[in-house]
């Protein structure tokens, strides 16, 4: 177990690298900011000088090699466009993130799995197809689209949402539903396909053989079993979710990764996008890992190494 | 820590019916929606629009404009030049900064050598760069020395910010960027990252009271939610709507849209150096394909005004009795078939930071009169380098919307057409001649004679057209009172509540 963990780090680490190479020249290939932070009609000359200033007009090589030692040394560097440290801005957009990324992990979990459940138990029944409908709407409403009408509704027509912002938790309530809604969608329909898979199994009929009722069959034996393929997708989802939401924060002006990494990437702040980079590398190497620990809890085979 | 106050009083409000999000601000506070978040509070760093807006409520500049556009004193009084290299400055006595010391003439001298020094790298030098030196030579007195006689300094001296040397030297750069001091009439009391800046009123100064005990300025990005934000009266006054967007707001009784002409010109450029449109018959062609009025009319909702040449009347050196091209696309196809140059492919350059549907418009306009327009959209930062590239890269036509913010023709048709700028893709030594002498002399008589040999070659040559002079469209409640002026600015202290 431990060996199958360090080898999955191991991995990750030289894929960041990877990822963290390519993104580096990428953006140096479309042009540095210089042209972006320039009055408009500068010379040439006075381009010339802001940008050898600013070091971009060095060798792309050198300066690969420079930041990597920086990295090393544990320093995400200055960003040459908010002049602060690279650390602090992304510092102060985590804490955002995972406060939307929770709640909408908690929409998403909190409706998808009951949904998904009571559709593969009443199978067939008018209850599976009104659910159907509610999985299906959340998974196809685009969120730029869901996310102003909520706004609309909740917020202007109605008045008992804030529009915009982080004024604490009403503020969260909307976005956290706009962005959890396609993830409810995924848990609903992940958690119907394990359990039916379960519910169809010769443990189930033995169970019920014995005269348990359905209701105890699907909690003691059924969900167990059928909780592994959603702790995947559950860790992959919490992933994405704290890679950022570029297009729910944007709509809710909430400060989070996304919309940060939007900025930067349009303003060509390269530094601040490595260190996105790296964040969201993290991110889910970390996730990855705990859902591996996850299942060895989950399922014996796994922990002893069958 | 903060935060988390705000959660808690935030999940009071939710306990007593979430009564707060409809509740209007009190009065004392004015909240602006901007579409994007301060990029840095220091105002001799960035100067993009929203870093812009807000350090400019908590500096004073050297001189400013007044509401009809003529620049008058701010932390000068007075001014007159000593000799054409040189200006001297007359600096009030009775400005104190709002640490509570006095502005004295060696911080505007201090200001001046800071934003020049290229060791300071800062973004705005190429505006400051015709100063070679700033001295006190007086006891309220700052003389500056340019290069050469430089008519446009007055106009660039309205952006600069003046910064208390004391102060920034105590803290240091990185320090007074996070917490700016000034003189003007607010000051910071909170930066929160991409997320909001709140100014708080500077009670002792020196032009007054300010209007509002407090600003907030929030970053928005999406137009949608700042409509949302303002109907909703979360926001007072939201920046950067769209003419759909301002068409909608008419039916809202609560809310108002403010317009003003601005000196942003809407412009095509036209390659002269390369491709089909290297003829000159192909260039006025295409002048003669374009319909401005229907562009204005129907894609801008009305809130922009045609131009004859490629400025606006808001800046120096407006030639107003030079005529555009009229619109006459039965000419125009015409004068493509004399050319030969009948379904020639033409590229057509543009970025999302300008109206695609305009774009589009002028595409099938060209299309009409016999060419073959293919649209290249990049983003930003590529589009500024194709454009500001060799002529074989620049496409043989670009959409833009040029700004200088100095009012005036020489940061206008200098960068766009004289031989050698990197957005030139033409060259006439007499136009050059013209603006050249221009750029010398203070005298604005001679200037404006100048300008007007200038725009008649432009007319005949056509290396770019003036579309239109662009509005600046602001949402804002109905009892806010404020009067957007052409160049932009965003003085809080010029609103008032009704």
């Amino acid at each position: 177990m431990l060996r199958h963990i360090a080898g999955r780090i191991g991995q990750a680490v030289v894929t960041t690298f990877g990822v963290l190479t390519l993104v580096f020249f990428l953006m140096r290939l479309s042009g540095d900011p210089t042209l972006l932070l320039v009055p408009q009609g500068s010379s040439a000359q006075q381009i010339a000088v802001l940008r050898h200033q600013l070091g971009f007009d060095r060798p792309l090589i050198v300066q690969y090699v420079a930041y990597l030692q920086q990295l090393l040394q544990g320093n995400l560097g200055i960003s040459l466009v908010q002049r602060m440290p690279v650390a602090s801005i992304l510092g102060g957009r985590i804490p955002y993130t995972m406060e939307l990324a929770a709640g909408s992990i908690l929409v998403a979990l909190g409706i998808g799995i009951p949904t998904g459940l009571v559709m593969a138990v009443w199978r067939g029944s008018l209850l599976e197809r009104a659910l159907a409908a509610v999985v299906f709407a959340g998974q196809s409403m685009p969120t730029f689209w869901s996310g102003i009408l909520m706004i609309l509704f909740f917020g202007v027509i109605l008045g008992w949402l804030p529009t915009s912002g982080v004024a604490g938790l009403p503020s969260l309530i909307m976005p956290s539903i706009a962005l959890g809604a396609l993830s409810m969608a995924s848990f609903a329909r992940m958690t119907r396909i394990a359990v039916l898979d379960e519910l169809s199994r010769d443990y189930v009929a033995a169970a019920r053989a014995r005269g348990l009722s359905l209701g105890a069959t699907v909690a003691r034996h059924v969900a167990r079993n059928a909780a592994i393929p959603v702790v995947t997708v559950t860790a992959l989802e919490i992933g994405n979710l704290l890679a950022g939401a570029v297009i729910v924060e944007t709509v809710f002006a909430w400060p989070g990764i996304g919309q940060l990494a939007i900025q930067a990437i349009a303003s060509r702040d390269f530094l601040v996008v490595q260190a996105i980079v790296l964040f969201v590398s993290f991110v889910f190497i970390l996730m990855n890992l705990l859902a591996d620990i996850v299942y060895a809890v989950i399922d014996p085979r796994i922990r002893f190494g069958h | 820590m903060r935060r988390y106050k705000g959660v808690l009083l935030a999940a009071a409000m939710v306990a007593i019916g979430m009564t707060g999000a409809r509740a209007q601000a009190p009065k004392t506070t004015l909240t602006v929606d901007m579409p994007g978040d301060v990029a840095t509070m220091d105002p001799q760093l960035q100067w993009d629009t929203f870093s812009y807006t807000v350090y400019r409520n908590i500096f004073d500049n050297l001189v400013t404009r007044d509401t009809s556009g003529k620049i008058v004193g701010q932390v000068a009084t007075a001014w007159h030049y000593k000799s054409p290299t040189q200006i001297v400055f007359t600096i009030r006595n009775d400005i104190h900064f709002q640490d509570g010391s006095k502005l004295t003439p060696q911080d505007v001298v201090f200001s001046v050598r800071r934003i020049t020094n290229p060791a300071f790298k800062s973004p705005q030098l190429s505006q400051f760069d015709q100063i070679t030196s700033a001295e006190v030579t007086g006891p309220n007195q700052v003389t500056l020395t340019t290069k050469t006689p430089y008519p446009v300094l007055l106009a660039q001296l309205v952006k600069l910010s003046i910064v208390p040397q004391a102060y920034v030297e105590k803290v240091g750069d990185t320090k007074f960027n996070e917490h700016p001091m000034g003189s003007g009439p607010y000051k910071l009391q909170d930066w929160q990252h991409g997320v909001q800046s709140v100014l708080v009123a500077n009670t002792g100064y020196w032009r007054g009271k300010p209007p509002f005990e407090k600003v907030v300025f929030r970053a928005v990005p999406q137009d949608a939610t700042r409509i949302a934000d303002l109907r909703a009266g979360v926001a007072d006054i939201i920046q950067n709507i769209t003419p759909d967007d301002a068409r909608a707001l008419t039916s809202d009784h609560a809310v108002k849209v403010l317009v003003t002409p601005t000196e942003r010109t809407g412009y095509l450029f036209i390659n002269a150096q390369w491709g089909p449109t290297k003829d000159v018959r192909v260039r006025q062609a295409i002048a003669m394909a374009i319909d401005r009025n229907s562009l204005i009319s129907a894609l801008l909702g009305g809130y922009a005004k045609p131009v004859n040449i490629l400025l606006t009347p808001a800046s120096f050196g407006y030639q107003p009795d030079i005529k555009g091209w009229p619109y006459d696309p039965k000419k125009a196809a015409a004068l493509i078939k004399e050319a030969g140059a009948q379904g020639a492919t033409l590229t057509f350059l543009t970025s999302p930071a300008y109206p695609q549907n305009v774009v589009q418009a002028i595409q099938q306009m060209l299309d009409q009169v016999g060419l073959k327009v293919v649209i290249r959209m990049m983003d930003q930062p590529s589009y500024l380098r194709a454009r500001e590239g060799a002529p074989q890269g620049a496409g043989s036509l670009g959409f833009g919307l040029w700004s200088c913010a100095c009012q005036d023709a020489d940061g206008t048709i200098w960068p766009l057409f004289h031989t050698g700028s990197i957005w030139s893709k033409y060259s006439n030594p007499a136009f050059d001649k013209a603006v050249d002498a221009a750029r010398q002399t203070i005298d604005p008589k001679a200037r404006l004679a100048d300008y007007h040999t200038a725009f008649a070659i432009l007319h005949q040559d056509v290396p770019g057209i003036g579309l239109y002079q662009a509005d600046a469209l602001y949402g804002a409640r109905k009892e806010l009172q404020w009067t957007p002026t052409p160049n932009e600015a965003f003085f809080v202290m010029d609103m008032k509540w009704k």
